[in-house]
C-alpha cells in the first residue's frame, strides 16, 4: 500500500507538471495579447505604447523565464496580477471559488438524488415500461445541450412569472442563496443525473446477477431487502467513480450555465478572462481546475483500493 | 470476436436469421429503442448529404421583407433576423455538425489508435510518457481544454474539428493500448509473429480489427459529444464562424435576443440539436449491446 | 469678439441655472439608479479610452471645464454650459482660449482643485509629462494645441497653433474631463479621483462598478441620486429580459437595437424609451496598398454594389439612416442634407443601374460570370459587425465577387487593421462629439492613429485645415458638405449607414435626457433622481 501511494502520488505531480506546461505554452500561441486587447477599447494599437505595455507586465521576457516566474509563485499562492483590473490575482480568484463550488455542489447533490434512486427503480423493473420510460428520459437528459435549457428556462420564467432568476447581487441569507443556485443547478446537474442514472442501473444489474444476490435469494430474504441491501451497497463503488469523473464534467457544464444566467462564479470568470487574454487569470485558473480534477480521481483511486480488496497495490 | 457474440446474441434469441431484411427486422425487434435512433440518425445523415437539394432556400440569402417572419408557407420554420430561412439552415447545419462530428472522429481515432498501438506494442519509455501525456489531456474537462483551444487557434471550421478531436484521443489510447496488451499475449498473435510477421503488420493485420467492436462504440459516443460541445462551442462564439449556419451560433446572441419576438429561432434549432444527439445516443446503446454485451446498461 | 462670447456663456448659464431652480421644487433626493453594463469596463480612465463601457459609468466621477448641457438633446455650440470654469473667452486672433476656474472646488480626496490641474490633464495627453498614460486615444484632436498655461491657481490658457473655433467643443465632451495632477494614471485607472457628483467606489470584473453620491459636491443640493450602480450582463438577451422583469431602473448607454425595442415596448409597456442616432457608422474600410483594391476600379465597382437602403431596412427595419461622415440631420448638426447626399456618387437609390455600372467596370478589368473575383471579408466576431458584413457578401455576389467571411477576434482585429492584413473590413466608427474637427481629423488626417486605412492627401488636409478655422458656422458647414462628399468620392471609408438604438428606463427616473447627437456626453447624471 506504502509504494502503491508513492507511485500514484509522485505520478500525480508528474500529470500537474506536464498539465502547467502545456496550458502555458497554449497560451503563449495564442494570436493577439493582452496589450492588443487593451488597446481595443481605445480603437487602435500604438507600436510604442504597447511594447511598454508588454515590457510592464513582463510579456517580453523569454517563455521559460516566464513560465518559471509563474511557478514560482503558484508555489506561494502568488498567483500574480490580473492585467485588466491590475488587482491581485488571488484576491479576483478567491471570492468566486465559493460561488462556483456551491453550485457544484448543488448540481452534484441534485444529480445523485435523481440519478441514483431511478438508476436503481430502472434496474430493479429491468426491460418493463417503467424502465424504458426511464431510460428514454436519462438518455434525453445528455442530449439537451446546457445552454439551451438555460435560455428556455429564463425565457419561460420571464413570460409566466415576470421575472428571471438571474444572479444580481450577493444573495442575503442561506434560503435566499438555495434559492438563486437551484435552477441553475438543476440545469446543470440534470446531465449528470442522466449519466448516474444509466450508471447505477448498469451496475446494479450486473451485481444482481452475482453469485451472492442469488445466494441471498435462496436463503429468503425479501426481494426489497435485497436489492436495496446488497445490490445497491455493491453498486455504490463504480458510481462513486462516476461521481468523481462527473465532478470535472460538471465545470464544463458551470461555464455555460454560469454565462447564461450571469452567476459570478470562477467559470464564468474564464471564459471572459480566456477572451481578454488575462494570462494570470487563465493560467492560474486552469491549473486549479487540473488540480481539483486530478485530485478527486487520485481520491476516488484511493478509495477504490480500500474499499475493493480485488485491486493490487503493485500495479 | 464481435461477430461471434452477435451470432450467439441472434441464436439465443432464437430468431431464423437468413437475408439481410430479417437481420433489419429483428434488430429493429430485439432494440426498438436502437432501431428509433437509427431512424433519426438516417434522417441526420440524409439532410446531411443532400441539404442543397432538399433545402427551399439559399442558407445564406438574406432578405429585408422576410425578417423575423413567423413560420408559413414560404419559410416553414420562420426566418431570422436577417431574413435567412431557418428550415434551409437547420438542414445545412446538419452538414456542419455531422462534418464537425466525423472529422473529428477521423482525426481523433485514428491518432488515438496510433498512439494506443504503439503504447501497447513498444512499451518501455514511449508507453511511459504516452501514458502521461494522456494524464495530462485527460485531467482537463473536456469544454475547458475545447476553449483553450479553441480560443488559441481561433474560430473556424478545422480549428473547431482539432479543438473537438483532441479530448477524443486520450480515451481511444486508453481502449486501443489495453486491448492490445492483451491481445499481444493471444496465442494467434503469437503464432503471427512466429511466423515471421512484423510487428506493425501484426498490429495492422491481426490486433486492430479485434479491437473494432469497443472502438466503434467510442465513436458513435463521440459522434454524440462532439456534435454537443461544437454547440456549445459556437455558442459561446469560439466554434465555427459565421455565415456558416451552425445550430449552437443560431442560438447564441441575435436568436436570444429576439426569442420572445421570435420563439421559432430558439426552439427549432435547440431541437435539431437534442434530436441528432439523442438518436446517436439511443443507436449507440443498440450498438454497444450488440457489439460489446459485458458493457450491457 | 471676446465681448459677445462672454455674454453668450453668462445668458446661457444663467437661462440653466433659472431652468434648474424652478424644477428644483418636484424633485426628491435619494435612492440608488440601478443601471446594467454590458461588459467589464476596460478601465475608469476615460482619457485612456475610447469605448461606451469607461465614459458612461465614469463620466460623473468628473467635472470638465465645459460641458454640453445635459437637459438638451441635441449638442451643438450655443448648448455648451461652464463646468469648473467659470466662463471662458478668446483672445483677438482666436488662438488663445482663457478660463476663469471655480474656487472651493475639492478632489474626492480631498485635494484642491486648481489651475494646475488643467495644465497637467492636457500636458497628459499630449505627452509631456513623465507619469505617462498608457493609451492616448484622443491625441489626434489635440494636434493644434500649443500647450497649456496658468495664471494663478483660478485661470488656464489654451495656446492654439492657429485659430480654431470649435476647439472649445472638444472640451466639452464627456471625453474631456479634469483630471487630478497628484494621481497616477495607474491609480486613474484602477481608482479613479475626479471633482464630480459621484465617487468611485469598487468595480468587480463580470460583477458591477458602483459609485455614491459625492457628499462634498461643490453644486448645492448636486446629486439627487445616493448612487448609481451598474450590474454587469455580458449577454444582451439576458440583460434586456431583466430589464423587462423590472430589475433595473435604466438600460446600458443606447443598448436596445431596434428589434429589440419592439420586445421592449410589447413586455414594459410603461418603460420610456428614445430612440436616437448614436454618432456610430457603420462603414468599410479598403486595403488600398494591396489586390485587388489597390486598383481603383475595381473600389468603385465594389462601392457601387452596395445597396445601403437594404442594410437599413435588414438590420433596423428602415430606422438607421444614410449620409457621409457627419451624422446626417435632422440629429446631426453637420451631415449633408438629402438632397445633397443623393448627388455623391454610389447613393442614386437605382440599385439595379448602380450594379449594372459595376458589372461593366468588373467586366472591363476582366472579370465575369465565369471569372470571379475572390475577396475576404474581414470583421470582428461580434453580432453587429458581423451581421452587415453577411449582407455586404451577398451584395458583392451581384457583381462577380465572391467574398468569404473572415470573422476576427477582438483580441486581434486592431492588431491585424494596424498590419493592413485585410482586403476589405467591414469596421464601426463612433465619434464622441458631433464637429468635423473631431470626425475629420480623427479619421481621415495624415498620421491620426485612428485613422485605419491610413488615409492621407494633402490636397484634403488643407480643406479640413480651412474648416476648423472658420468662424462663420453656416459657411463652414457649406465647404463641410463638400469635404465630406469628396471623401465618399474617393472611398476613403465608404459609409454604409448611421445606426440608431433606444435608452429605455422606467418611467419614475426622471432628469434623463438621451441626446440625439453623441452618446458620450450626457452621463453625468448629477440631475437625475427617482420619483418613487
Amino acid at each position: 500500500m506504502g509504494t502503491y501511494l508513492v507511485k500514484r502520488f509522485s505520478l500525480m505531480i508528474l500529470t500537474l507538471i506536464g498539465i502547467s506546461i502545456i496550458i502555458f505554452v497554449l497560451l503563449r500561441l495564442m494570436p493577439g495579447n493582452i496589450a492588443d486587447i487593451m488597446f481595443e477599447s481605445a480603437g487602435f494599437i500604438d507600436p510604442a505604447e504597447k511594447a511598454q505595455i508588454e515590457k510592464e507586465l513582463g510579456l517580453d521576457l523569454p517563455i521559460p523565464v516566464q513560465y518559471f516566474n509563474w511557478i514560482q509563485g503558484v508555489l506561494v499562492w502568488d498567483l500574480g496580477y490580473s492585467y485588466v483590473s491590475e488587482m491581485p490575482a488571488v484576491d479576483e480568484l478567491g471570492p468566486r471559488i465559493p460561488i462556483t463550488a456551491k453550485l457544484a455542489a448543488l448540481a452534484l447533490g441534485f444529480s445523485v438524488l435523481f440519478g441514483l434512486p431511478l438508476g436503481v427503480i430502472s434496474a430493479v423493473k429491468q426491460d418493463t415500461p417503467l424502465d424504458y420510460i426511464l431510460r428514454v428520459i436519462s438518455l434525453s437528459g445528455l442530449s439537451l445541450p446546457s445552454f439551451w435549457l438555460a435560455l428556455l428556462i429564463l425565457m419561460f420564467s420571464v413570460h409566466y412569472f415576470g421575472d428571471m432568476p438571474i444572479y444580481m447581487d450577493p444573495p442575503d441569507n442561506l434560503w435566499d442563496e438555495l434559492l438563486l443556485y437551484s435552477i441553475p443547478a438543476a440545469a446543470v446537474g440534470f446531465r449528470s443525473s442522466a449519466l448516474i442514472m444509466r450508471l447505477t442501473r448498469s451496475s446494479m444489474l450486473e451485481v444482481m446477477r452475482q453469485d451472492y444476490i442469488r445466494t441471498a435469494r435462496s436463503k429468503g430474504a425479501s426481494e426489497n431487502s435485497i436489492n436495496y441491501h446488497h445490490a445497491l451497497k455493491n453498486a455504490v463503488l463504480p458510481v462513486t467513480t462516476i461521481i468523481g469523473i462527473e465532478a470535472a464534467f460538471l465545470i464544463g457544464g458551470l461555464i455555460i450555465t454560469e454565462t447564461v444566467f450571469n452567476i459570478p462564479g470562477v467559470a464564468h470568470f474564464l471564459v471572459q478572462a480566456i477572451l481578454v487574454r488575462d494570462y494570470p487569470i487563465v493560467q492560474s485558473l486552469v491549473m486549479l481546475i487540473a488540480i481539483v480534477t486530478v485530485l478527486v480521481n487520485f481520491a476516488v483511486d484511493l478509495l477504490y483500493a480500500v474499499l475493493d480488496p480485488r485491486i493490487k497495490y503493485a500495479d | 470476436m464481435a461477430d461471434i457474440d452477435h451470432r450467439a446474441e441472434l441464436a439465443k434469441a432464437g430468431a431464423h436469421v437468413t437475408t439481410r431484411w430479417d437481420k433489419l427486422v429483428f434488430f429493429a425487434r430485439r432494440y426498438p429503442l436502437g432501431a428509433v435512433g437509427a431512424v433519426i440518425m438516417l434522417v441526420f445523415v440524409f439532410s446531411a448529404v443532400f441539404a442543397d437539394v432538399i433545402s427551399p432556400h439559399d442558407p445564406l440569402q438574406t432578405k429585408a421583407s422576410a425578417s423575423l417572419a413567423a413560420p408559413d408557407g414560404e419559410f416553414i420554420l420562420g426566418a431570422d433576423m436577417m431574413g435567412r430561412d431557418m428550415y434551409s439552415r437547420i438542414i445545412h447545419g446538419a452538414r456542419i455538425s455531422l462534418t464537425v462530428g466525423v472529422a473529428s472522429i477521423l482525426l481523433g481515432g485514428s491518432i488515438g489508435v496510433l498512439i494506443g498501438l504503439m503504447s501497447g506494442y513498444l512499451l518501455g519509455w514511449f508507453d511511459l510518457i504516452m501514458q502521461r501525456l494522456i494524464d495530462v489531456m485527460q485531467a482537463l474537462p473536456l469544454l475547458v481544454l475545447a476553449l483553450v483551444m479553441a480560443a488559441t487557434l481561433g474560430p473556424s471550421l478545422e480549428n473547431t474539428i482539432i479543438a473537438i478531436s483532441i479530448p477524443l484521443v486520450p480515451n481511444v489510447a486508453r481502449v486501443v493500448r489495453s486491448s492490445t496488451l492483451s491481445l499481444r499475449e493471444m496465442p494467434f498473435v503469437e503464432a503471427a509473429r512466429a511466423a515471421g510477421m512484423s510487428e506493425m503488420r501484426v498490429a495492422m493485420r491481426h490486433v486492430l480489427p479485434n479491437i473494432l467492436a469497443p472502438l466503434i462504440v467510442l465513436f458513435t459516443a463521440q459522434l454524440g459529444a462532439a456534435i454537443l460541445v461544437e454547440a456549445s462551442l459556437s455558442f459561446l462564439g469560439l466554434g465555427v464562424p459565421a455565415p456558416h449556419p451552425s445550430w449552437g451560433r443560431m442560438l447564441s446572441e441575435s436568436a436570444a435576443e429576439y426569442a420572445r419576438v421570435a420563439p421559432w429561432l430558439v426552439v427549432f434549432p435547440g431541437l435539431a440539436i437534442s434530436l441528432a444527439v439523442f438518436g446517436t445516443n439511443l443507436f449507440g446503446d443498440a450498438l454497444r449491446d450488440i457489439l460489446d454485451p459485458r458493457q450491457r446498461s | 469678439m471676446k465681448r459677445t462670447i462672454f455674454r453668450v456663456a453668462t445668458a446661457v448659464s444663467l437661462v440653466g441655472l433659472m431652468l434648474s431652480a424652478e424644477a428644483a421644487l418636484a424633485q426628491k433626493s435619494g435612492g440608488v439608479l440601478k443601471a446594467y453594463h454590458r461588459g467589464t469596463p476596460p478601465s475608469g480612465s476615460i482619457h485612456e479610452e475610447a469605448t461606451n463601457s469607461t465614459v458612461s459609468p465614469y463620466m460623473g466621477v468628473f467635472n470638465n471645464l465645459v460641458m454640453y448641457r445635459q437637459d438638451i438633446a441635441k449638442n451643438s455650440m450655443d448648448t455648451i454650459v461652464p463646468d469648473l470654469a467659470e466662463s471662458w473667452a478668446w483672445n483677438s486672433d482666436g488662438t488663445k482660449l482663457t478660463f476663469k476656474l471655480r474656487k472651493g472646488v475639492k478632489f474626492h480626496d480631498g485635494k484642491p482643485f486648481t489651475a494646475k490641474d488643467v495644465q497637467c490633464t492636457w500636458d497628459g495627453i499630449q505627452g509631456k509629462r513623465k507619469a505617462k498614460l498608457r493609451k492616448n486615444p484622443r491625441k489626434s484632436w489635440y494636434k493644434n494645441l500649443e500647450s497649456v498655461s496658468t495664471n494663478g491657481d483660478y485661470e488656464a490658457t489654451f495656446n492654439l497653433k492657429r485659430r480654431q473655433p470649435a476647439f472649445i467643443a472638444l472640451l466639452a465632451s464627456g471625453y474631456s474631463p479634469v483630471y487630478p495632477c497628484h494621481v497616477s494614471p495607474k491609480k486613474m485607472r484602477t481608482h479613479p479621483i475626479g471633482t464630480g457628483p459621484f465617487k468611485f467606489v469598487s468595480l468587480k470584473q463580470n460583477e458591477h462598478v458602483k459609485f455614491t453620491k459625492n457628499k462634498d459636491y461643490w453644486k448645492k443640493d448636486r446629486p439627487y441620486l445616493d448612487g448609481v450602480e451598474w450590474t454587469i450582463i455580458k449577454s444582451r438577451a439576458t440583460r434586456v429580459l431583466a430589464f423587462i422583469a423590472g430589475k433595473f431602473d435604466m438600460t446600458f448607454n443606447v443598448d436596445v437595437t431596434i428589434p429589440l425595442l419592439k420586445e421592449v415596448k410589447a413586455k414594459a409597456p410603461h418603460a420610456i424609451c428614445e430612440l436616437v442616432t448614436t454618432n456610430v457608422s457603420t462603414n468599410l474600410i479598403i486595403n488600398q496598398d494591396a489586390p485587388p483594391f489597390d486598383n481603383a476600379q475595381i473600389r468603385k465597382a465594389m462601392v457601387l454594389a452596395i445597396d445601403r437602403q437594404a442594410f437599413i431596412d435588414i438590420l433596423s427595419e428602415g430606422q438607421h439612416v444614410q449620409g457621409g461622415v457627419m451624422m446626417p440631420p435632422p440629429s446631426g448638426v453637420w451631415g449633408m442634407p438629402p438632397e445633397y447626399l443623393k448627388t455623391v456618387a454610389g447613393y442614386n437609390p437605382d440599385v439595379a443601374g448602380n450594379r449594372a455600372a459595376a458589372r461593366k467596370i468588373m467586366e472591363s478589368q476582366g472579370y465575369g460570370p465565369n471569372n470571379r473575383l475572390k475577396i475576404k471579408v474581414s470583421t470582428r466576431n461580434i453580432a453587429i459587425y458581423r451581421d452587415p458584413a453577411v449582407i455586404l457578401i451577398d451584395h458583392l455576389k451581384e457583381i462577380y465577387m465572391d467574398a468569404t467571411l473572415d470573422t476576427v477576434e477582438s483580441a486581434n482585429w486592431y492588431s491585424k487593421v494596424g498590419r493592413k492584413d485585410y482586403m476589405v473590413g467591414l469596421n464601426l466608427t463612433g465619434v464622441g462629439v458631433d464637429d468635423p474637427d473631431a470626425a475629420f481629423y480623427e479619421g481621415y488626417s495624415c498620421g491620426s492613429q485612428r485613422n485605419y486605412t491610413g488615409y492621407c492627401k494633402p490636397e484634403m488636409e488643407k480643406l479640413f485645415e480651412q474648416q476648423s478655422m472658420m468662424v462663420d458656422q453656416e459657411a463652414r458647414k457649406k465647404l463641410v458638405w463638400k469635404i465630406d462628399k469628396m471623401l465618399q468620392e474617393d472611398a476613403a471609408r465608404p459609409m454604409i449607414d448611421h445606426r440608431k438604438a433606444a435608452q429605455c428606463f422606467q418611467p419614475y427616473v426622471k432628469g434623463f435626457v438621451t441626446h440625439v447627437n453623441s452618446v458620450y456626453n450626457n452621463w453625468r447624471l448629477e440631475d437625475v433622481w427617482l420619483d418613487k
